[in-house]
Formats: C-alpha cells, structure tokens, sequence
C-alpha cells in the first residue's frame, strides 16, 4: 500500500518517506554525510524559513508551550523535521532533546486529530500496526458519567503486541490492558486514544537520536558547524538554552541537616527515580507519587519537590505546586518495599544495593531483619553515617591530642 | 554409594533408555541450558548450549542431572556468560502455574510446616509461624490429584477464558507441560509475542491475573453510601466480573454463605454474609436490568462490595506466577528430563490430552510421567519427623513418621528418596 504523498509531508515521520524522498532520506542523520544535505538545504530559496521554523520550534520548547497557534504544515515540514533529528543529535541534551520530542509530538497530535478515519488507518498501516477497520463502527460497551450513558464505540481494533508496544512507555491506569477492551487479540480502541498512542511513537522517534560515542559526535559537530547557516541556528538555540537552563536543569536543592552526599542515603528505588528525572526522562505515575510522598514525608519544602519535576516533558508549575501541596495536606505514606515490588520499581536487584538485599542487624544480636519501607532504608543510613561520623571525630581528637 | 548417587545413576540410566522421549524443543541450538547436579549444595549451573539434540542427549546420559533447564529466550550466543553479550534475539511467553504459590485446601492435608526459631509443627501454607510470628518456617510440600487438579483447571482457565477469546492465540503455537511436580508450564511460541520487553510482559501478567484492577476505571462508582456499577455487556474484564457475579448469585444459598464466609476466598464475617444474602434477589434484579445501575447496600455498604468484587477478580484470574513471566532471560524445565524433587518426567501434553491428563494415576503410557514404575519393592528408613500420605498410581503409601523402616515399590522409593524424606538401607 502507497500512502498519499501528502500525508507524508503532513507527518515527515511515517517511514514512507523513505520511499517518496529517497533523494531527502538518504541524507538522515544516522547515514554517512548529512553535510552535504545540510548545505544544500540553507543554500535554497526557503533556508530562511526553516531557519525560523527551528528556532521557533526550540523556543517554544524551552518556553513549555504545548502548541505553537502558527505552526506551518506545508512542503518544508519534512526538511524542518530531518534537521530537528540532526540538531538533537548535535546538541546531545537529554533535557532539550525530551522538551522537543514532547513539543513535536504534541503538534503531531492537533494534525492528527484533524484526520478523517481513512487517512488515520493510512497512517497506522505505514506504522506497520496490526489494525481492523470495523465500518460501521463496533460498539464494545457502555459508560456511565453521573446520569448520562455513553456508547463506547470504535471503528479501530489495534493488536495487542502493537497496543503494548506502544502504550507500554505511558503506563497511565486506563491504558493498561486490563482496563481494556481486549477481544481475539485486538484492543478496541478509540480515535482519540489511538493517537494519543501515535504522538507518543513520534516522541519516542526523536528519543531514539542519542549517541554513546561522543568521540564521533565531536567530529561530526566541527564538521557541521562549518556550515554558516546550521552554526547560525545551533548558536542561537545554545543561547536560548544558556539563559533558560537553569530553571530546567536538575538541582537537588534540597539538602539534609548533616550536609552529607543526601543520594547516599536513599535506597536505590529513590535514585533511580531522582537519575531519572535529573535526565528530563519521563516518570510514569507511580514514580510520581512515590517521589513526592517519600520527599515530602522527610519533610522537604514543598517548593524543593516541584523543583524535582521541572525537567518533566510534560512540567507545568501550577498544576505541579497543586499536586504536592494536596499530598502535603492528605499525609500520604510513601509505598512500602513489598508495593514498590509489586509496581516494578524495586531497584534493589539492579542496584545490587546489600542493605536491602540482606537487610541489616538489629540491636538484639544476630537477629537480621529486611528493610520494609523506603523510610525505613534512609533512617538506617542516617544512623550508620552519623556513627561513622562520631567515630572519625573521636580518632581526629585522639591524633590531635 | 549415596542415595544421590544412585539417583544420578537411575537418571543416565532413563536418559540412556529413552533418548527419543526427550523434547527437541525448537531453534534449540539458540537456548541457553542450564543443570543442577546431584551435589549436596543445590547451585545452578548456566550459560549451556547444544549445537544440537543429540549434544544435549549425550550429555544427559553422562551427567545423569538432578534438575534440566532451557531458557524460554533465544540468543545468538548462548553460552556467553555474560547476559549483554549472550545477543537477545527474543523470548517465548512462558507462564508458570505451580501450587507452590497459592492456596490450595488439600495443602491442609499434606504440606507440613515447622518453625526453626519455636519449634512449632502444623500443616497448611501459613506465611509465619503462628505461634511466634517468625517468618523462617522448615516445609515439606507435597502433592496429590486435588492439588495438580487445580493446577490443571487453572490452566484451563487460562486457554479457554483468556488466551483463545481475548488474546487469540493460537493453539498449535501453544506448549503445555507437566512440570514434574506441582504445576504447568505453558509456552507461547510465536514470533511477535517474542518481541515483548520484560515491561510489556508484565501488562499481559497483570491481565490473565486481574493484578491491579481498578474497579473505577472499568465502571463501577463508589458514591457516600452507594455504588454504581457497570453494563454487564461491556467487552473485557468487565464482563468478566459481572458475568461472574451472575454466576456466583446463582449459586445454592448454602454454597454461597460458605464461599463468602471462607477466610481463604472472601473471608466475609457472619452479619456480612447475611445482609449479602439478603440483597441477593436485589443484585440479580439489578445486573439483568440495563436501566438500573444503583448496587444494593443496606447492611453490605461500600467497602464490602469492593471486598467482594475484588474477591470475584481472584477466582476469575488465572494464578500465574508473575515473575516467571515477566523475566525473559529465565530458564525453565526442560520438557522430557526428570525432575529431581520427585523422579517424575516433566510431560509434554497436547491441549486435548490435558482433560482427561492424570499425572499421578495416568492411564496412556506414552504420557505418563512416572517413569520409574516397578513392582519390585525397596526398603528404606524414614529421616524426617513426619511424611504426609502419598497416594499414586491408586495406591496409598504412609504417613510415615521419623526412622520407620518401610518397604515400597521401587517408584515410591524414588519418589521419597528424590523428596529427601528418606534414605536407602
């Protein structure tokens, strides 16, 4: 099946446009020289546009907007959309690279929502998803919102690999498959949510453009910033962020009485969260609330916990302040080691962290017991450091004496 | 020569004789294997491979192993011991039902228990000594045709309620083992489920065991002192409930007081069963008439309806062990070997055979997993304070009591010897 050339243009990500712009694809950042398309693209007519289009496309990304009113959808978008891949892969910045896939993928998600039920299966099928059109729509349901009843119906039926594959990185509750409609191995699924599952494939497109090797990396970039017109972009994107970075980028501000390195004291569940979100990565629910409720419960300002999230693709201050400041208010317990557990995000495996895998020894001797809860953890490494605090005092003040 | 080393030698033996009932199991030369031998130490050794069947074959008559593995993923290079480097290549879905893991009502017959800190004995699967709290309690688990019978019915439930209509998996991608002790293990083999993360494993755990509901999300609203419940026509779980509440209502008045007062399945106490009891009618009323959705709840209020719904989701979800099926570099019984715990042959059973399957009294010869019958008596002395009864082939054995001297066919002798209850004399 050939898609429309038009909805290629529309949504440079679908891999069809390997087969329309075999002239364009050929140049992607992951093949040999994108110098040469690079160039060819700021000598033309429109490399003006495009300039423009990037640099108001990275703004907006610093400035957390969710859409941008203008956003132009015409002939240029697939050359806007390949030099984004190379810029994020220049600028290697987890942070600037997860506040431009959210952006771009939320823009894919107004256009998409705009697209009749044929060009959406189009879509899906160039996806390579395994999805039934059902003409008329099938109904799979009923729900009730106070007193009205709402049909739940669907021309869509996505399978369940393609389903999880793709609404695995969400994990909110209602896209688990278990509160799905599930039938002969497809998932009845709405428009809305369908795309909601498409913006998050196109997020995760952009995701996908980080390098381990810097070494090639650096090369790449004195190469490319030769380029007047790319430097020209590159700087003024690297200025935008000098000035903005630092109401993004990750500072624990948050500091324990004693001064020490406070990430010691957290059991390896807590790191990782805080490694996470210190990476503009983003946390599923779960994660969220453990967080808050665990900072929160050693008393940390509220202000220092919304902190914590201003690295979140999706971080919004208010809402944020709000959230925390109700946990604050209801007293929630952060979960315990068995829930952390049962939700997968018991890190003490990965860790290989031996206090919560061998547990530690209690004042009656030889009886070792489990760590239970988080708190727990972090009330032991407080006590052990204060010790060995005391101890190197005591042998400071014998060699002194 | 020790009973370890008789068993050892009684295992090549098998291997030696019966090299064609050993599974070829498929892109065999991609699995890593895995063997525990017959030391006294139980320690696992990984990281095998075969280039082919016969490898595996020659090596199980030399090495004769307590316990045989394979992995349920496929590598490019199996044998490295290192898991980055080994290449993943993809994983079959494996899910493991082992009465282990749960509650059965026979396990108060035969699973013995005795704390190591008070010395208290008892029978059942407590989680602590319910004397004096400690978690650390000695086991002896045994088997018997009711225990395996609820293993094999959950396997049902599993194909028949879950991965045929919702999952629509096809059943000749589909591998159904005997364990060799007290469960199944079903494979799926199909090269998109291969594909799954260890992630998107979990979603597919969490469906076939109904772990993580939220009744809200699929319709039900708790409001002050009511609830709201949904269409019992809706597509997935939600069906599955209602369907199920239907049937459960349906039930004989007896057999519903019992069920709801049982402490094991939704452990109501006795004024709660009685006002359930009461709303009976009501609820049937309620779930067959689409312009009713307000749940009945005088004297059974909102707490209680979500016990009990959450104790619906429990007899409808299939008890799986999840981490079984969420770890993808996991190694699982090798289809054909025998198991060490019991001397029993893990059987490879087609989905039609499992019905009438009866692993401790099975009739078809090619299919059953005692391999070591014999008529032939063996004597040997009991070594642990209490043996619970064993009953095979419809035959009763025990219960025995520390240092009998008991003489019993040569099947249960394996049996008792591989279950280190018993020694040769």
């Amino acid at each position: 099946m050939i898609i429309p050339i038009e909805l290629v243009n529309h949504y440079p990500w679908l891999p069809s446009r390997k087969k329309h712009y075999s002239d364009i694809s050929g140049k992607d950042p992951s093949d040999k020289d994108p110098i040469e398309f690079i160039s060819e693209v700021f000598s033309k007519d429109f490399g003006i546009k495009i300039k423009e289009r990037l640099l108001i496309l990275f703004n907006a990304a610093f400035e957390n907007l969710e859409e941008i009113s203008d956003y132009k959808i015409d002939n240029l978008n697939i050359y806007v959309y390949l030099l984004l891949k190379i810029l994020l892969y220049a600028l290697d910045n987890r942070i600037i690279t997860n506040r431009v896939a959210n952006l771009y993928s939320k823009i894919a998600y107004s256009e998409l929502k705009k697209e009749n039920d044929s060009n959406l299966y189009y879509i899906c099928q160039d996806l390579g998803l395994n999805i039934k059109y059902y003409d008329p729509p099938i109904n799979y349901g009923i729900i009730r919102v106070k007193e009205q009843h709402q049909k739940l119906e669907t021309n869509f039926a996505l399978y369940f690999i393609d389903y999880l594959k793709l609404a695995s990185t969400l994990r909110d509750e209602y896209r688990q498959l278990v509160h799905n409609a599930l039938s002969q191995g497809y998932v009845l699924i709405q428009n809305k949510r369908l795309i909601r599952l498409i913006q998050e494939y196109v997020r995760n497109k952009l995701l996908l453009n980080e390098t381990k090797d810097k070494v090639s990396l650096k090369e790449f970039l004195k190469k490319i910033l030769e380029i007047k017109d790319f430097k020209e972009v590159y700087d003024k994107i690297t200025e935008a962020w000098t000035e903005r970075k630092e109401e993004f980028e990750f500072v624990f501000k948050i500091d324990f009485e004693s001064k020490e390195n406070i990430l010691e004291l957290y059991p390896p569940c807590v790191g990782e969260i805080l490694r996470k979100a210190k990476e503009g990565r983003n946390l599923i629910h779960n994660e969220r609330l453990f967080i808050v409720w665990f900072l929160l419960a050693l008393e940390y300002p509220v202000e220092e916990v919304v902190d914590l999230f201003s690295t979140m693709p999706d971080f919004d201050k208010e809402k944020t302040y709000y959230q925390v400041n109700f946990a604050k208010k209801k007293k929630y317990v952060p979960y315990k080691c068995l829930t952390l557990k049962s939700l997968n995000l018991c890190m003490a495996k990965k860790y290989n962290d031996e206090l919560c895998l061998e547990g530690y020894f209690s004042k009656e001797l030889g009886d070792r017991k489990n760590v239970t809860h988080p708190l727990r953890y972090t009330r032991i490494k407080q006590y052990r450091a204060s010790k060995e605090k005391n101890y190197t005092k005591k042998q400071l003040n014998k060699k002194n004496e | 020569m020790s009973d370890n080393e008789y068993l050892k030698r009684l295992f090549q033996a098998y291997y030696k004789e019966n090299r064609s009932e050993i599974t070829y199991v498929s892109r065999f030369e991609q699995r890593e294997f895995g063997y525990i031998p017959w030391d006294n130490q139980i320690i696992m050794n990984r990281h095998l491979s075969f280039q082919n069947h016969e490898s595996l074959i020659k090596y199980l008559i030399e090495e004769g192993p307590r316990h045989v593995y394979s992995s349920g993923a496929l590598y490019l290079k199996p044998d490295n011991t290192d898991m980055d480097n080994k290449i993943y290549q993809g994983c079959d879905l494996i899910i493991d039902i082992d009465v282990d893991h749960f509650y059965t009502p026979c396990k108060e017959d035969h699973d013995l228990w005795i704390c190591n800190s008070c010395g208290k004995e008892g029978t059942g699967m407590p989680k602590k000594c319910p004397n004096c709290g400690k978690l650390k309690l000695k086991t002896i688990n045994w088997i018997c045709t009711n225990c395996l019978d609820v293993a094999k019915n959950e396997i049902f439930k599993l194909i028949y309620n879950f991965l045929i209509p919702d999952f629509g998996i096809n059943l000749d991608q589909t591998k159904i083992a005997f364990s060799g002790h007290r469960g199944y293990h079903l494979k799926i083999e199909n090269e998109d489920i291969r594909t799954l993360s260890s992630e998107e494993r979990r979603e597919i755990s969490n469906y076939l065991s109904g772990e993580h509901i939220s009744f809200e999300i699929l319709g039900w609203q708790k409001r002050v002192d009511s609830i709201f419940g949904p269409f019992k026509d809706n597509i997935g779980w939600t069906n599955k409930i209602m369907k199920k509440i239907e049937d459960f209502l349906k039930k004989p008045y007896q057999e519903i007081h019992d069920l709801l007062g049982n402490k094991n399945k939704f452990n109501f106490n006795e004024s709660q069963v009685k006002a359930f009891l009461n709303l009976k009618e009501d609820i049937l009323g309620v779930l067959n008439d689409n312009s009713r959705n307000t749940w009945p709840s005088y004297g059974f209020g909102v707490d209680s309806w979500y016990k009990f719904l959450k104790g619906i989701v429990h007899e409808i979800g299939v008890e799986i062990d999840i981490p079984v099926t969420i770890d993808i570099h996991r190694l699982i019984r090798y289809p054909g070997s025998l198991h060490g715990k019991t001397g029993f042959r893990a059987q490879e059973i087609y989905p039609d055979e499992l019905d009438d399957f009866n692993p401790l009294d099975e009739a078809i010869d090619k299919l059953d997993p005692i391999v070591f019958k014999s008529n032939k008596s063996q004597k040997l002395i009991i070594t642990e304070s209490k043996v619970p009864l064993t009953k095979i082939k419809g035959e009763s054995y025990g219960p025995y009591n520390k240092d009998e001297i008991i003489e019993v066919p040569h099947h249960i002798a394996v049996f008792l010897l591989c279950k280190e209850v018993a020694k040769t004399i």
